[in-house]
């Protein structure tokens, strides 16, 4: 046996980091994900003195039964946990298979097998679900139903590739802070973790969300495409500090999000202004976040040709027309989400906000300081009470009839950003270590310290209580 | 590692650093026994090794 490489040639490697890979692509990765399962099981084999009931199994069956079942996303994760796990994992059958459950539309098909209660369905990193009850699958199926028939008929090579990736889906718990939450591991091309869907449109996005995380998995088995070693940084679609590589797995998932709005758009099925919406929050996002990769050091040769592929596909749509009071909305998302990611994960050190406080009190100059990344503050996902009201706004809903709402976050969401800075100052007054009036603020403040630093305004208002926050930001600005 | 290309500009071909298997059966893998299967079992236990959060976190509110 002489193995050879696998080969992309770079018109299919650029078209793989655009998003766009074609059926040979997608078969390389497809090969290359059995390559990786048949190492791992011939490693449990090795290790083993006799000769497992799965073993037998896998080697009598005939060839494409065979390569069916090793190329199983379900077996990859078996196989993974087996091995990590050693002898008495190795010597479990493998998992059986769950329900099958296929969509129609268009004359294309989709097959996907809910694995509601194998045994290694908790190794994709979420909380799984109990086993479905009938309403349960029956909803699966309704929301499988309809995301196809959007998929299909509007995003017909996204489908294709979808149809090609997507084997099983393993339905978790969701998660109050989310409003939909979905993973995929590196264990298993073609399988994805995701709460029960609110719809067809969710599903069908969340899908193809999931399933470009799935094909980079499977192009960094064979491509390093970032070095490793760098610290972690801003993400725009995670609350948390994320490193490199996954800055770059959101961005390339986020490409396929935009793509998906940007036809949705224009399409008449009824989410225009939603869609609109979310096509210019992440076309924004993508391509920001790509220019920060390449800029970044951090990526590959390999890497810098993949991400200089995807800033290509996004970079014409930057330039597409969108109503002016949604792109208004949607930076007002972008620029909230980076606000109260400062004010979340990054700090001042103690020495560092003594001196601010102790400059103020003595009238001299604010000193220069540095931000610096507050200790562990985990995974997190996104949630914003304003963002909430943006969408509100979005779909035509008076952000103002809330009662929920803070009187600023109303305010600010309806672009009142007079009223809007006079209730978060008055927040403020009342509460000053509170990061989301901090957010506030600094979305309508006209202080440039509060907008490109407000980590450090609130570090120094909180170490001279006595100062107001106004004159602290104008002190800082200068 | 960059593809193990040969540098000088964008190649006309990438070229993995993992080998493709996917037409030997298991039987034979399992009886063979070379340094590339070596470094290819490397590549793939170390990902293992390294097995951090899964890639998640897709909020899918619209």
């Amino acid at each position: 046996m002489r193995p050879q490489p696998f080969l992309l040639t770079d018109t299919a490697f650029a078209a793989l980091g655009a998003g766009r890979p074609d059926s040979d692509t997608l078969d390389t990765l497809r090969r290359a994900q059995l390559s990786r399962t048949l190492l791992l099981l011939r490693e449990i084999r090795r290790r083993l003195p006799h000769t497992p009931a799965w073993y037998s199994r896998l080697t009598t069956a005939a060839p494409d039964e065979a390569n069916r079942l090793i190329a199983d996303p379900m077996t990859a994760l078996w196989a993974a946990q087996a091995l990590r796990a050693g002898n008495e994992a190795t010597n479990h059958d493998l998992p059986q298979p769950g329900l099958p459950l296929t969509a129609t539309a268009q004359d294309q098909i989709l097959g996907v097998r809910v694995e509601d209660s194998s045994s290694v369905r908790h190794g994709l990193g979420l909380p799984p679900s109990a086993p479905l009850t009938t309403a349960e699958r029956d909803h699966w199926q309704r929301c499988l139903d309809g995301a196809w028939q959007i998929l299909a008929s509007r995003h017909r090579p996204a489908a294709e590739m979808l149809a090609a990736v997507l084997k099983v889906i393993v339905p978790v718990r969701p998660d109050p802070a989310a409003e939909g939450i979905s993973a995929t591991s590196s264990e298993a091309f073609g399988a994805v973790a995701m709460s029960s869907p609110a719809g067809p449109a969710a599903l069908a996005v969340g899908l193809l969300h999931e399933t470009q995380h799935s094909v980079l998995n499977a192009t960094n088995l064979l491509f390093d495409l970032v070095r490793p070693g760098g610290g972690p940084g801003y993400s725009p679609w995670r609350d948390d500090p994320r490193p490199a590589s996954g800055v770059l797995h959101g961005t390339y998932a986020y490409l396929a999000v935009t793509r998906f709005w940007r036809t949705e758009r224009t399409a008449g099925g009824g989410s225009g202004r939603a869609a609109e919406f979310e096509f210019a929050r992440w076309r924004v996002a993508v391509a920001e976040a790509a220019e920060l990769l390449i800029g970044g050091g951090e990526l590959t040769e390999a890497g810098a040709r993949f991400v200089a592929a995807l800033l290509d596909e996004v970079r014409p749509w930057l330039a597409e027309p969108v109503e002016p009071e949604i792109e208004r909305l949607a930076t007002l998302a972008r620029t909230d989400h980076r606000l109260r990611w400062r004010l979340r994960n990054l700090t001042v050190a103690p020495d560092d906000t003594a001196e601010l406080a102790a400059a103020w009190r003595a009238g001299r100059p604010a000193p220069a300081v540095t931000s610096v990344l507050a200790p562990g503050t985990g995974r997190a996902l996104e949630n914003s009470p304003r963002l909430r009201l943006v969408r509100s706004l979005v779909k035509g809903q008076d952000a103002g009839q809330d009662e929920f709402a803070a009187d600023g976050d109303a305010a600010c969401v309806r672009g009142d950003d007079g009223a809007a800075l006079r209730a978060y100052e008055m927040g403020l007054e009342k509460e000053r270590d509170h990061d989301l009036t901090w957010a506030g603020l600094a979305l309508v403040s006209p202080r440039p310290a509060l907008r490109s630093r407000p980590e450090v305004v609130k570090a120094a208002a909180m170490a001279a209580p006595e100062a107001p926050v106004d004159a602290l930001a104008d002190w800082l600005s200068g | 590692m960059d593809a193990g290309q040969d540098g000088g500009g964008t190649p006309e071909e990438w070229r993995s650093v993992m080998i493709d298997i996917s037409g030997a059966t298991l039987a034979e893998l399992v009886e063979e026994d070379t340094s590339a299967l070596a470094h290819a079992l490397r590549r793939v236990t170390d990902e293992l090794d390294r097995q951090g959060e899964p890639i998640a976190g897709f909020n899918s509110a619209i």
